[in-house]
């Protein structure tokens, strides 16, 4: 049974690990929404992110400078959705769309040269630890920083939007833009700042993906994660914790049906591989059903265009 | 120390519209001032001009000689001038004590003491720690003006204040203004109401088209003379006849109207009967908030509650849609006029056309006919003295009176045998509001029958045969309203009981 035991430690140190670019570019998407600002370029930001992350560690050999970096081109590309929403005006929705077509299209050219090349090994913490305790071991100890780093991120995230003093603006500008000017808060350097959170957060995400958890580049590698971010962020109604949960059912059922898939139960593939969008959907919708909490919870200004009277 | 506020030579032009014209006023601490006005006279473009919202074309500020810059809502509040807008600038879902902390510079503990200091010195009675949204507009007021008092404002200004308030709020609101002005605290009070500015105000300004057209003591002033300045010619007088209508038939009849929703914005119906005579106006007073959007949207049958009864001429109509209900000749003008009653964005003859899909022959296998509906709307538009002749304009540039004439003539040339309005004179100016209340009076003389849900207590009594109160979603007696006084339904308006 020990076996067993430790199998299961093992499964589900993978699951977290599977689950760390959700909770990342979620938690990123979730502030940005927060404020009132929908962008949709998640996936977009993401796949950028990985791309850039995985270069800059081929040109630079310097795994440090790759995970910065990519946070760093993600902050460049949200700065462009930024600009064309908060200072021209221009639709939160058609402009986010625009912004993952175009990271999907660039990550595409710029990887061209990448493609093949092997990843490079990313140290992970306390891997004697992992090795030394049963079950616990495989799940505490033996990953990389980002991982401890995202789920540490929504408790912080809970924490930034509930106790402190910038919280609460950027709660305040995406319940009501106009009265949080009238107030004398600069509503769009506070969105600013969130898209450009948002946007290193998303950077990360992808990194995560190039650098740790497959260390490679291969076109459109993220594969939808940024679309299943964007969904958890609406489906945990804007709740860190509950993106935390969303992304963990999400991992958890995904490597489970593989497993499934593998073992070869008698169940059509297709509805397996159906089961992580369902399931997550089901278990989000039931834990939020409080329409009051949703209520205060929801950014009322989400997607709306805010500009100041002259 | 004594505050001095200047206006000197303000100016504001907007694209086809001059809001303030060469605008010199001088306010002084110990009195509270009234700017007075109908609506587009210029106030609010005025007073956004003195907090910082928008910046003038032309002129300056100045606060004890000291010329100011305000060119945001921060530089005013450095300069300690208060503002009390009447749309409220709160967070709806924050707490009120998140809301009170957004721009306050000392930490929580000490603030939340100087908060519960200023409760208790005006008798404010809020919960600092639930949802705005929960409050209701009154105490959503006070919090707004906590918020200011917390800044030790020199200057105090109070946007149309008592548009949302009852009697009893309204009377504590100007105990407490003539406190801070006792305190030396400069008062602004902007309104349209001229008996608010005789009852409270020292003096008072009136504003014209986007100028200054006479500044005076308000004991020089009666309502007459205030009236003539602000509209710029002389109102005709109007009052009701009551209708004594005891032997004649109901027309409209509710029974067992109950409302639950999970919706903490909406509010619970709770066993509301109610019956309409041939000819009668029904009014409908309460404070907003308290169920008159639910029971507009169920008469309107935009929601269909179950187990209510509702009889209209003899026949169920309970479950029928709104259109369907227009087809038993039932018309409807709702409150917010640019979103519900009419579609901004189109023409004046296609908002024309949108009730009347099937009662008129302006479609044709499917097709719109055009010309009989720009003849139709042009008739509506000349019996109803709506300010322009053209159909083709798009209804967003018409302003809220024109509007409102528009939709009332859209939904009265089909004739209809009940009327149910909610708000019908909300933020128009007196013109406007005379023409809306003569057309409601005139078609009750025709023996057809009204249903106004209004917050406005004088249009209530002015208009009104028989007159309940709705509080919390639950309707009083119904009174006939020569019973009915201000006060009485001031009580009832505030949860209290008569007799």
């Amino acid at each position: 049974m020990s076996l067993d035991i430790s199998f299961i430690g093992i499964l589900i140190g993978s699951i977290m690990a599977s689950s760390v670019p959700l909770i990342l570019a979620a938690s990123g998407e979730l502030i940005t929404e927060r404020s009132g600002v929908l962008n949709l370029g998640v996936e977009g930001m993401m796949i950028i992110g990985a791309i850039s992350g995985f270069a800059l560690m081929v040109i630079t050999d310097n795994l440090f400078i790759a995970i910065v970096g990519s946070m760093l081109s993600g902050v460049i590309i949200s700065l462009i959705f930024g600009f064309l929403t908060q200072s021209l005006l221009t639709n939160h929705v058609a402009t986010g769309l625009a912004l993952t077509i175009f990271g999907i299209g660039l990550s595409a050219m710029l990887g061209k040269n990448f493609v093949g090349i092997p990843g490079k090994e990313f140290p992970i913490l306390f891997s004697s630890l992992r090795e030394s305790i049963p079950f616990f071991g495989p799940i505490l100890f033996g990953h990389s920083i980002v991982l401890y780093f995202a789920f540490a991120l929504p408790f912080l995230t809970n924490y930034f939007l509930k106790k402190t003093k910038l919280g609460l603006v950027v709660r305040a500008v995406g319940d009501s833009p106009v009265s949080a000017s009238n107030q004398g808060i600069n509503v769009i350097l506070v969105r600013y700042c969130c898209i450009l959170y948002g946007g290193a957060m998303c950077g990360l995400a992808g990194a995560y993906l190039s650098l740790i958890y497959t260390p490679q580049w291969i076109e459109n590698m993220t594969a939808g994660r940024g679309w299943i971010a964007l969904a958890l962020v609406v489906f945990a109604t804007w709740s860190p914790i509950k993106v935390l949960i969303g992304a963990l059912i999400f991992g958890g059922i995904t490597i489970l049906q593989l497993h499934m898939q593998a073992i070869g139960f008698r169940i059509p593939v297709q509805f397996l591989s159906a089961l992580p969008y369902l399931m997550t959907i089901i278990v989000l919708v039931v834990i939020s059903r409080d329409s009051r909490k949703i209520k205060l919870n929801t950014p009322t200004s989400l997607g709306r265009i805010f500009y100041k009277e002259k | 120390m004594a505050t001095d506020l200047r206006i000197s030579n303000i100016s504001k032009i907007y694209p086809g519209c001059v809001a303030n014209d060469n605008v010199s006023l001088q306010f002084k601490s110990g009195k509270i001032y009234a700017l007075l006005g109908e609506n587009g006279a210029g106030k609010s473009t005025l007073v956004k001009i003195l907090s910082g919202v928008i910046s003038p074309d032309n002129g300056e500020v100045f606060l004890n000689e000291k010329n100011l810059k305000l060119s945001s809502p921060l530089d005013a509040k450095k300069n300690k001038i208060g503002m009390v807008f009447q749309h409220f600038n709160l967070f709806e879902t924050l707490s009120v004590f998140e809301n009170l902390s957004i721009d306050a510079t000392e930490d929580n503990k000490s603030l939340r003491v100087r908060i519960n200091e200023i409760l208790k010195k005006y008798n404010f009675n809020i919960e600092l720690d639930v949802p705005v949204l929960n409050l209701s507009a009154g105490q959503k007021q006070k919090v707004e003006i906590i918020r200011c008092l917390l800044r030790s404002p020199k200057v105090l200004i109070m946007d149309e204040p008592t548009s949302v308030l009852t009697e009893q709020e309204t009377e504590e609101l100007f105990i407490s203004l003539k406190k801070f002005c006792d305190e030396g605290i400069l008062i602004i009070y902007i309104t349209h109401k001229l008996k608010e500015v005789l009852s409270l105000c020292d003096e008072v300004a009136v504003m014209r088209k986007g100028k200054v057209v006479s500044v005076s003591q308000t004991q020089n002033e009666r309502v007459e003379t205030l009236a003539n300045k602000m509209v710029g010619q002389k109102l005709a007088k109007i009052k009701k006849k009551i209708n004594i209508s005891k032997n004649k038939d109901e027309i409209f009849k509710v029974k067992h109207l109950n409302f639950y929703s999970d919706d903490p914005f909406e509010t619970n119906l709770v066993n509301l009967n109610f019956s309409v005579k041939k000819g009668e106006c029904l009014g409908i007073a309460g404070i907003s908030g308290n169920g008159q959007n639910e029971l507009f949207q169920i008469l309107s049958g935009e929601i269909i509650t179950p187990d209510t009864s509702i009889i209209f001429r003899n026949k169920e109509i309970a479950k029928l849609n709104p259109k369907q209900r227009r087809e038993y000749l039932m018309a409807f003008s709702p409150e917010d006029r640019i979103s519900q009653a009419a579609v901004p964005e189109l023409k004046i003859y296609e908002n024309v056309a949108l009730n009347n899909f099937k009662s008129s022959n302006f479609f044709e296998k499917g097709l719109v006919n055009e010309r009989k509906i720009k003849e139709h709307s042009k008739k509506i538009l000349s019996d109803f003295s709506v300010n322009t002749d053209n159909v083709e304009l798009k209804s967003q540039f018409l302003s809220g009176g024109n509007l409102q004439k528009l939709i009332l003539g859209r939904e009265l040339i089909t004739a209809p045998e009940l009327l149910i309005c909610y708000n019908p004179t909300w933020g128009l100016d007196v013109g406007a509001i005379n023409y809306i209340h003569e057309t409601l009076i005139k078609i009750n003389g025709q023996e057809k029958s009204t249903i106004l849900i209004s917050t406005d207590t004088e249009e209530l009594l002015k208009l009104s045969d028989r007159i309940a109160v709705i509080y919390k979603g639950k309707l009083s007696k119904i009174m006939p309203s020569e019973e009915v006084t201000p006060e009485k339904l001031g009580v009832l308006m505030g949860g209290g009981s008569i007799d």
